[in-house]
């Protein structure tokens, strides 16, 4: 073969492989094509998801917190504007020098321009610190012009919880805080900076529905997260509002009366719709400040306080009813029929059982069933409760509400203790003793209750239907109570019983009849001990002090509101506990508008007298 | 034509105005195309500003397209005279930027004197092209495929291969045993050596795999797979997809791709120029400019297929094979089809290196085609000079 043909077969070659690279590089651009048809139209959509995650962060905006009402639509909680200093450090030539020129013009302390330093320091220098809450409106619009010229410095408004009233509605209202670490994983909202949650009381209870749903502001941020510009914002849904049944007038004039005794509470029941008209609890404490700027050691001594002034104790405190109790023994007693309205028994001041003698605090003599629960005769329901048994007793007690959460919105109530003989063995893990019996007849020994559990059980005997209380006003008129398994006479019976108490002579609280003309109030008187076998010696004075109780309803005829006090180491029933319950069941019935019309009518025909009895206390 | 072609057999030398009516026009046209997109890329890449790199990019073009003109019409002996010296020159700067190499972002690329730095890898690129086609030139046609023939072209890709990848700069590497292999397969040597080469690497790679300690094998697969580490070297490559993806079909608009301008993306005025366009235009964008691209390779195949010299077809062939190969590891990198390595896009990357290096590698091939007709006798030239 010629060399020449060598070449030109070689040309050939170079053809048909150039031909062929071609082909070869058509198909790898053919791949590239491939490969971005996957990621810009096949997968496009992650991507672009991915992008704008990339790109926007979004800060989420507070609600507002709902409105708490009273019963007349009284303000009690409501959101007020906060005025706030922020700064921004990564804006600030020199942080220090802006903090020293903000606290020429609102006090900055050393500790919060530290503070702010600190933080400055840990995080990204594009998060805002907070300076300083709380501004007058003078502080924030002086600073609001000032804060274009002072560098990286902004104001802004948020929301703190003002309580109305603060000092009476505490305890049923609550406060509010920041959230604590743990609420911080439940909800991104609770890392909003100043969010504060329900701590207590309704605002606890109802801390859900009153929070409200955040808000959004997407912002654009580029790769150092800098904030590039606004994208959007979605608004805040304010929390709902809500109306208490509480009368927030009846309930700082019931404060009010509990501020000369040491530790008391008092509970009012609208019997009819089962509305808690009030419910006070003395000492007490004020959620504003509670809620918005405490510092620690004012909520340490509030937190350690010997009286615990944080507590409800209308809800919270446990106490033995005492003689209050004894309507729930008659009534038992009667269900049961072991004992008859005209059965008398003798009260030699005593009553054997056993190796034991327990005591009455008199010696009555004869009585029978009215006479024994107008004069707090003891005697007569150690008998009857011996004949009844504690099992059957505590049927009546939870019947009447005793011993049992009452749902009212409000976290923390204690159900206290209705003994009976599985409570024992399951409880203590001992079988029930006879002679335990006898002293829970008269609401001593295991016996427990709260002042609400009290009020509940009174309303119920004055109505003979299953009353539950309620905290919340409900949006539409709820069906009647039904009406309790118990033969109306017998309730009769005990009610008249608890007539006697306030209005016959020789009732333990007769001193504390109405003044109102034409209405009276029924009740008994409760006076229990605090020393028992166990701890005698050790509790002194005051503490060693009987607790007063006294439970009643009134207007006799037609019931409309039940009462329970409860005045700690008060001595007794009928002495520290019955006066209040009298002037403030007076205040009640005043405003009642049956009773107002009433008392017109009865003005207009003698207006001098009815003037001077209606306006005592 | 007719008088050129006659001429052409006796005289080699072509007047100056024949020359310019032979150069591809439409080819030229193509060029200026894919540099005004990236034009308008830089342009965006500033945030809708001239400055910094659109107006110079403009500027380097005009420079690089003076370097093309000036070696289109140059004597295509001249160049064949030229291609074992210039390959030694680039050979030993090479060499250099291994002894007195200025270090930058963990790579020894640049030489430089003061102010004026340069890598010489890129003039490597262009001598490594003239001087295989210098060879071939001179091989006796029938010897193509002897063994012995084989070994010199093999050497010289190898010992530049083997230095970039001391810079280390495996783009370049690449780039050199593709344009390297491709020229040999090409000036058409032998399917079997290929073949050998294939099956050889198939049952190597294996064995060295194995002998790897774990941390390299780590290193390596990272460098594979850079999604292995999405905080680290992933992070470039995994934004790189965000942005092309997150573009569509359409795009984002132009200057509105928020990858780029909020700084998710990194180098996005040089190697990840391509990701921000697509970015911006979307998948047609990224299309049209790809079958740029193509079209300017066909056209580039075209010219070689009609070059009647072995220098000048290898010559346009070679150069072809560079800026596909550019393209080609540019694209197949931002989309995360290939490892990153760091080339940018010819034409379009900010950088005065490539785009002069790249204008003169066009000019290499319009030269080609201006001298299609000229024949070039083996015996013109002897083995070296």
């Amino acid at each position: 073969m010629k060399p020449r043909d060598y070449a030109l077969r070689l040309r050939n070659r170079f053809s048909r492989r150039a031909v062929l690279i071609g082909a070869a590089q058509t198909g790898l651009f053919g791949l590239l094509l491939w490969r971005l048809h996957r990621l810009q139209i096949l997968e496009s959509s992650e991507y672009q998801l991915l992008s704008d995650d990339n790109r926007m962060t979004r800060h989420l905006v507070a609600p507002a917190r709902g409105t708490i009402y009273d019963r007349f639509g009284r303000t009690v909680a409501v959101d007020r504007e906060n005025f706030r200093i922020v700064v921004i450090p990564a804006f600030c030539d020199d942080l220090a020098a802006t903090l020293d020129a903000i606290s020429e013009i609102v006090p900055v302390s050393a500790s919060e321009k530290d503070r702010v330093m600190r933080a400055a320091r840990r995080q990204s220098g594009y998060f805002p610190v907070l300076v300083t809450e709380g501004l007058t409106w003078r502080q924030f619009a002086l600073l609001s012009v000032l804060a274009p010229q002072l560098k990286g410095v902004r104001t802004d408004r948020a929301t703190y919880r003002r309580y109305a009233r603060s000092r009476s509605m505490a305890h049923v209202v609550g406060y509010v805080g920041l959230a604590a670490k743990e609420e911080v994983d439940e909800h991104p909202l609770m890392r909003v900076p100043g969010f504060r949650t329900g701590k207590a009381g309704i605002e606890k209870g109802l801390d859900p529905e009153l929070r409200g749903q955040p808000g959004t502001i997407s912002y654009e941020v580029d790769a150092h997260g800098r904030v590039v510009r606004e994208l959007g914002a979605t608004a805040s849904v304010r929390g709902k509002d809500f109306a208490l049944t509480i009368d927030q007038e009846l309930q700082e004039i019931a404060h009010k009366r509990l501020q000369d005794l040491r530790v008391a509470s008092v509970v009012v029941l609208d019997v009819v719709t089962g509305g808690i008209l009030v419910m006070a609890s003395f000492p007490s404490f004020d959620p504003n400040e509670v809620s918005f700027k405490i510092d620690a050691e004012r909520w340490t001594e509030l937190a350690r306080n010997v009286d615990h002034p944080l507590e409800n104790r209308a809800l919270r405190g446990v106490y033995p009813p005492g003689s209050t109790f004894k309507v729930v023994t008659a009534l038992a007693g009667l269900e049961a029929g072991v004992i008859t309205p005209r059965e008398t028994m003798h009260c030699p001041g005593g009553y054997p059982f056993g190796r034991h003698f327990f005591r009455c605090w008199k010696r009555h003599g004869s009585v029978y069933l009215h006479e024994a629960i107008k004069q707090s005769c003891d005697v007569y329901f150690y008998e009857t409760v011996k004949r009844v048994g504690v099992d059957r007793l505590a049927v009546m007690s939870r019947k009447l509400g005793l011993g049992q959460i009452h749902d009212i919105g409000l976290a923390g109530q204690k159900q206290a203790i209705i003994p009976d003989t599985k409570w024992k063995k399951k409880v203590l893990g001992q079988p029930w003793y006879p002679g335990e019996t006898i002293s829970c007849g008269i609401g001593q020994g295991y016996v427990s209750s709260t002042p609400l559990q009290l009020a509940v059980a009174t309303a119920r005997i004055a109505t003979g239907r299953m009353v539950r209380p309620r905290l919340i006003a409900p949006s539409e008129a709820e069906p009647e109570f039904p009406v309790l398994d118990i033969d109306p006479t017998h309730l009769e019976l005990v009610r008249a019983g608890m007539v006697g108490v306030v209005n016959e002579k020789g009732g333990t609280a007769v001193r504390s009849v109405l003044t109102i003309p034409n209405v009276q109030m029924a009740g008994k008187t409760g006076t229990s001990q605090v020393i028992s076998a166990k701890n005698r010696g050790f509790l002194k004075g005051w503490e060693g002090e009987t607790h007063a109780l006294f439970i009643a309803y009134a207007p006799v005829g037609a019931p409309r509101y039940a009462a329970a006090c409860v005045v700690e180491h008060g001595g007794g029933g009928s002495r520290a506990a019955a006066p209040v319950v009298r002037d403030v069941m007076t205040e009640v019935l005043l405003r009642d508008p049956a009773i107002k019309m009433a008392l017109i009518a009865s003005n207009q025909e003698a207006p001098k007298a009815a003037k001077a009895k209606g306006r005592t206390r | 034509m007719k008088a050129l072609f006659a001429e052409g057999l006796e005289r080699p030398q072509v007047k100056l105005k024949q020359k310019l009516l032979a150069l591809n026009w439409p080819f030229l046209l193509l060029i200026t195309a894919i540099t005004l997109v990236g034009v308008a890329a830089l342009y965006s890449v500033a945030g809708g500003s001239l400055e910094p790199w659109a107006s110079r990019h403009v500027v380097r073009y005009c420079i690089g397209l003076a370097l093309l003109f000036i070696v289109a019409l140059s004597d295509i002996r001249w160049w064949l005279r030229a291609a074992y010296p210039l390959y030694l020159v680039a050979l030993l700067m090479l060499a250099c930027v291994l002894l007195f190499g200025v270090e930058s972002g963990g790579a020894t690329r640049w030489l430089g004197w003061g102010e004026f730095s340069f890598q010489p890898s890129e003039i490597m690129k262009i001598a490594l092209v003239l001087a295989i086609a210098r060879y071939y030139q001179w091989l006796p046609p029938s010897q193509v495929s002897w063994p012995y023939a084989v070994l010199p072209p093999l050497a010289m890709i190898a010992v530049p291969v083997l230095l970039a990848l001391d810079q280390p700069d495996l783009g370049t590497a690449a780039l050199f045993g593709i344009v390297g292999c491709g020229l040999l397969f090409l000036a058409g040597v032998s399917w079997l050596y290929f073949i050998a080469a294939f099956v050889g690497i198939i049952v190597v790679l294996p064995h060295v795999w194995a002998s790897l300690h774990d941390y390299q094998q780590e290193r390596i697969l990272t460098f594979i797979d850079p999604e292995r580490d999405p905080s680290g070297s992933g992070y470039h490559i995994l934004q790189s997809k965000i942005a092309i993806g997150s573009g569509g079909y359409t795009g984002k608009g132009f200057m509105q791709g928020t990858q780029a301008h909020l700084n998710f993306l990194p180098e996005k005025h040089t190697d990840f120029i391509f990701t921000m366009f697509s970015e911006e235009m979307g998948f047609i964008g990224a299309a049209v400019l790809l079958v740029l691209y193509l079209l300017a390779l066909l056209f580039i195949a075209y010219m070689a297929l009609r070059c009647r010299s072995t220098f000048a077809r290898l010559v346009a062939s070679g150069m072809g094979l560079c800026l596909f190969a550019y393209v080609f590891i540019n694209v197949a990198m931002v989309t995360g089809l290939v490892p990153v390595v760091g080339l940018p896009l010819p034409l379009v990357s900010y950088g005065g290196t490539s785009m002069l290096t790249m204008m003169v590698g066009l000019g290499f091939v319009l030269n080609a085609h201006v001298n299609r007709e000229v024949r070039i006798r083996r015996e013109e030239f002897g083995p070296l000079w």
